[in-house]
């Protein structure tokens, strides 16, 4: 276990650094001149020239590489240009919420995919309804999906609150859990029927891909010799499905839950946008609607390494839940 | 959304390479036909190439222009606007079937980059081999690592919103899948006796590489790309929906539904019909693509 985890690191930095590589080179292009702009309009040629050394501007470009690279390190992302904030406590003061609606989006993930992938596999009543089902789900745009729950679920039905987020939990950000364990449950109530729609709209995408996979993986698993002993001994289809079916189909499954964690991030953004939800997605759009660069890339840096460390521990899973991965390496 | 939900697996990528290749004549079999399809695949090309040919016809046929004032603002739909007007006065019809025309368009230039770009260098490294094969599709499964999408918000953000900068920002992150395809299959082929031969005849690496080698990575890519135009879209869409594509008076989808948001408790027509919109399209193109599939792969 230990060895397959430390097998993956050098991968991992590696992935990670190109990351920074990247959001470096979109940093460097930027077409606006950062000496000049912080310098103000009337600045002579000489002092932009020594503001450019001073900066490091004038150093060639691994330099500046390294320094980026630095700054990162030190959880330097530059000031936000419209909150005025350093990115860094903003970004502090969002994540929050995002690891809450993350956090909700993947519970809602597994079980959604578990259901559908095994109900659909399953020749029991509707499958073919969740087949369709899942078909157009994965036509939906996010943005359509939130439309129409807020539609519904706000304004006709008034049983769930359109925005916004409930605002205690101030330890640790997930409120939901947190008042559980305190014993506020009017509280836990409030802030579940704030995150239930959101949570829904980032999952259901995900969930209905890996639904997919999982049924296309299960039929192959079914025509299995094994299963068919199983069927023999007059097992019901669904503990044969349960039972000797789910494990080996993992390898495929886990390899689409992290291609899918991409989609979850704009997701998340876009979700966040429509339900006002107040984390990193709600940040990164007011950055890039207002043009505020820092914070589009200190955001970018964020949820990029979140997505690069998953599918990494994706990756070992896969290693876990399939012993002759591992003989392959 | 399922950007790379239908993208081959390196198992089904073995299978379109089995079907598509030499296999498929040895063993006697020829593409399915059209009638042999399903029902609702017949239906899914049918209309994929009705829509296809009416967001190209749109202006013909729009009753007024994208940005023309033609009445009361958010007035309702009706025999006049049919499916209303929007916060502008603006014919929501019209500027309906503009975005649409936007975003097929949109989604063939980003696919059509990816092909080229994948395809350019899918090639060199399935025909180039050893160091060179292994330090392109390093790269390449580098940018598999990186968060795409996420990419596409920094690229835009330091250009710029305009839809021209999305869709560079989404061509420099979608052409992976199309050079681990075109390289997949220039691999497989090079190992064929007609390339062989062609090698023995003294031809060039370019003629080779052109005439011999790339023509039977055509069926791969095409089913990647038909499966891909529906996940395409509806990136675009959500992006321009963010704020990242052409300002206003532009017809695109995604950010007519934003700008709709506001009077969504009054006049919910205004944000749903637009987005119903990129619905119908995606779910064409979903099926459709399926259809394309089974056409190819027989």
């Amino acid at each position: 276990m230990a060895r397959l985890i430390l097998g993956r690191l050098p991968a991992l930095l590696g992935v990670l650094l190109a990351l920074t590589f990247v959001v470096y080179l979109i940093d460097a292009v930027v077409p606006a001149n950062p000496v000049a702009a912080s310098l103000g309009a009337g600045a002579s040629h000489a002092q932009i020239v020594a503001k450019e050394h001073q900066l490091g501007y004038d150093k060639p470009f691994y330099a500046q590489y390294w320094r980026f690279l630095e700054r990162v390190a030190h959880g330097d992302l530059g000031t936000s240009l419209r909150t005025h904030n350093t990115v860094a406590s903003d970004l502090g003061r969002f994540a929050p919420a995002t690891l809450e609606l993350a956090l909700w989006s993947g519970v809602l993930i597994i079980g959604l995919s578990l259901v559908l992938g095994v109900w659909s596999a399953s020749g029991v009543r509707g499958a073919g309804l969740v087949r369709a089902v899942m078909a157009g789900s994965a036509s939906t745009p996010t943005f359509l999906a939130s439309i129409a729950l807020i539609l519904i679920f706000y304004s006709k039905l008034h049983l769930l609150p359109p925005s916004g987020r409930t605002s205690s939990g101030e330890a640790t950000g997930l409120v939901i859990l947190e008042d559980f364990f305190s014993g506020k449950f009017n509280g836990m109530v409030g802030a579940i029927e704030h995150v239930i729609m959101p949570a829904f709209v980032v999952a259901v995408g995900p969930a209905v891909a890996i639904g997919r996979v999982l049924r296309g993986s299960l039929l192959e698993q079914m025509r299995q010799d094994h299963i068919r002993t199983a069927r023999s001994k007059g097992m019901g289809e669904l503990s044969i499905i349960v039972r000797h079916a789910l494990r080996n189909s993992a390898t495929p499954v886990l390899a689409m839950a992290g291609l899918q964690m991409g989609l979850v991030l704009t997701g998340v953004i876009v979700v966040e946008t429509v339900f006002a939800w107040p984390g990193l997605g709600l940040y990164a759009s007011a950055s890039l609607v207002n043009s505020d660069f820092p914070a589009v890339i200190g955001v970018t840096l964020v949820l990029g390494a979140a997505y690069v460390v998953i599918n990494a521990v994706v990756d070992v899973l896969q290693l876990l839940a399939d012993p002759r991965l591992r003989e392959a390496r | 959304m399922k950007a790379t939900a239908s993208l081959p697996s390196p198992e089904r990528s073995a299978g379109l390479l089995r079907a598509f290749g030499r296999g498929r004549r040895l063993a006697g079999r020829r593409p399915a036909s059209f009638s042999a399809l399903a029902r609702t695949e017949r239906v899914a090309l049918w209309a994929a190439a009705i829509g296809l040919l009416l967001a190209m016809l749109s202006p013909g046929f729009a009753p007024h222009g994208p940005t023309t004032l033609v009445g009361v603002p958010l007035s309702p739909p009706s025999g006049a606007h049919l499916l209303g007007t929007d916060d502008q006065g603006r014919e929501l019809l019209a500027r309906i079937l503009y975005g649409v025309r936007t975003s097929v368009l949109s989604a063939a230039v980003v696919i059509a980059s990816g092909v080229i770009i994948g395809g350019v260098i899918g090639l060199i490294a399935g025909i180039a081999g050893g160091i060179v094969d292994a330090i392109l599709m390093r790269v390449t499964d580098l940018f598999l690592a990186l968060p795409g999408p996420l990419l596409v918000l920094a690229i835009v953000g330091a250009l710029g919103p305009s839809l021209k900068h999305t869709l560079i920002g989404v061509a420099i992150v979608w052409w992976p899948w199309y050079a681990r395809v075109v390289r997949g299959q220039a691999r497989a082929t090079m190992a064929l006796p007609h390339v062989e031969a062609a090698r023995l005849a003294g031809l060039s690496r370019l003629r080779i590489a052109l005439v011999h080698v790339l023509p039977s990575s055509f069926g791969p890519v095409v089913v990647t790309a038909s499966l891909d135009v529906g996940n395409v879209i509806l990136l675009l869409a959500s992006l321009s929906f963010l704020g990242l594509g052409s300002p206003d008076p532009a017809s695109e989808l995604g950010s007519m539904t934003a700008r709709g948001l506001t009077y969504l408790f009054t006049n919910w027509n205004v944000a749903v019909l637009p987005a119903a919109a990129v619905f119908i399209l995606v779910f064409i193109a979903n099926f459709a693509g399926d259809a394309i599939r089974d056409l190819v792969d027989g």
